[in-house]
């Protein structure tokens, strides 16, 4: 039996989200959550355990609220344009940290990512009539531009290329 | 100072030396599925830590024993914050452990991963 948590779950989860997507793991610190969640220490650990008990949290908050709408538009993109335009423009940041810095060390961390970059492969293969690899070839090139932070004319020169082929 | 292993279903917490004295307290043994993870937190030491009882209190210098923090019971031993590890528990005795380890990094990957 807890008590009631006096503290707004959601908004802490949230600003977590933004925490983590805004620097490295380890650089993260039980001090910089409680400031930045507006959470006392005691009630973060009796609601998430522990620190990665927050960070899981707050990955499957960012794939549910950034990455799954991201997914529902994709499934009615008309050409290979439109979709490296959403993918560069989306609000990915924790996605991308995670792919490159706790997949590798986290098993769980390492299953979520690949779960929801294969559904954004699946959208894509889906409404542009790909097969599994190009649209996989292309979810990877727009998280490259993405990471690069490459001008519109870089998505456009490929895909000029790409909807030739198509 | 603690060493924490893991030994089959169960996490075990052996403390150290002097500090069995100032913690009245040799070893703690927590089944797995009442630990529900463990993290790196220097900072704590800097937060109230309520009321000892039993224990050993020499604020800067050493936390040690059975702190009761709104309505909870922690343990604590602690002599550098620096090398802190909290453990949050389920359904136990102590609502969490907060301990001194050699390794915290390694300390919070061993009790992670036994709990994947």
């Amino acid at each position: 039996m807890g008590r009631p948590r006096a503290f707004d779950e959601d908004m802490a989860v949230r600003a977590a989200v933004d925490l983590f997507s805004s620097r490295a793991y380890d650089g993260v610190s039980v001090d910089d959550l409680v400031t930045h969640l507006g959470v006392h220490r005691n009630s973060l650990y009796k609601t998430f355990g522990s620190k990665r008990g927050l960070y899981m949290a707050a990955l499957r908050r960012h794939l549910a609220d950034d990455v799954r709408p991201l997914v529902n538009v994709l499934t009615t993109a008309p050409d290979a344009a439109t979709v490296l335009r959403l993918i560069t423009s989306a609000d990915l940041g924790l996605l991308l940290l995670a792919v490159a810095e706790r997949a590798p060390a986290d098993e769980e961390v390492a299953a979520e990512v690949r779960a929801a970059l294969g559904a954004v492969d699946e959208a894509i293969a889906g409404a542009l009539g790909l097969p599994a690899a190009q649209a996989t070839a292309l979810t990877a090139a727009a998280l490259g531009m993405l990471l690069r932070k490459s001008p519109e004319s870089v998505g456009t020169a490929l895909s000029q290329r790409l909807d030739l082929l198509v | 100072m603690a060493l924490v292993r893991i030994d089959g279903d169960d996490l075990v917490v052996v403390i150290e030396g002097l500090h069995k004295v100032w913690a009245l307290k040799s070893s703690l043994t927590i089944p797995l599925a009442n630990v529900r993870g463990a993290t790196a937190d220097p900072g704590i030491s800097a937060e109230p830590k309520g009321i000892r009882a039993p224990g050993t209190r020499v604020p800067g210098l050493i936390t040690a024993g059975t702190f009761h923090l709104d309505g909870e019971k922690v343990f604590w031993d602690v002599r550098d914050p620096a090398k802190t590890v909290v453990v949050e528990l389920a359904d136990e005795h102590y609502a969490r452990l907060v301990l001194q380890v050699e390794d915290p990094r390694a300390t919070v990957a061993l009790v992670e991963n036994a709990l994947l």
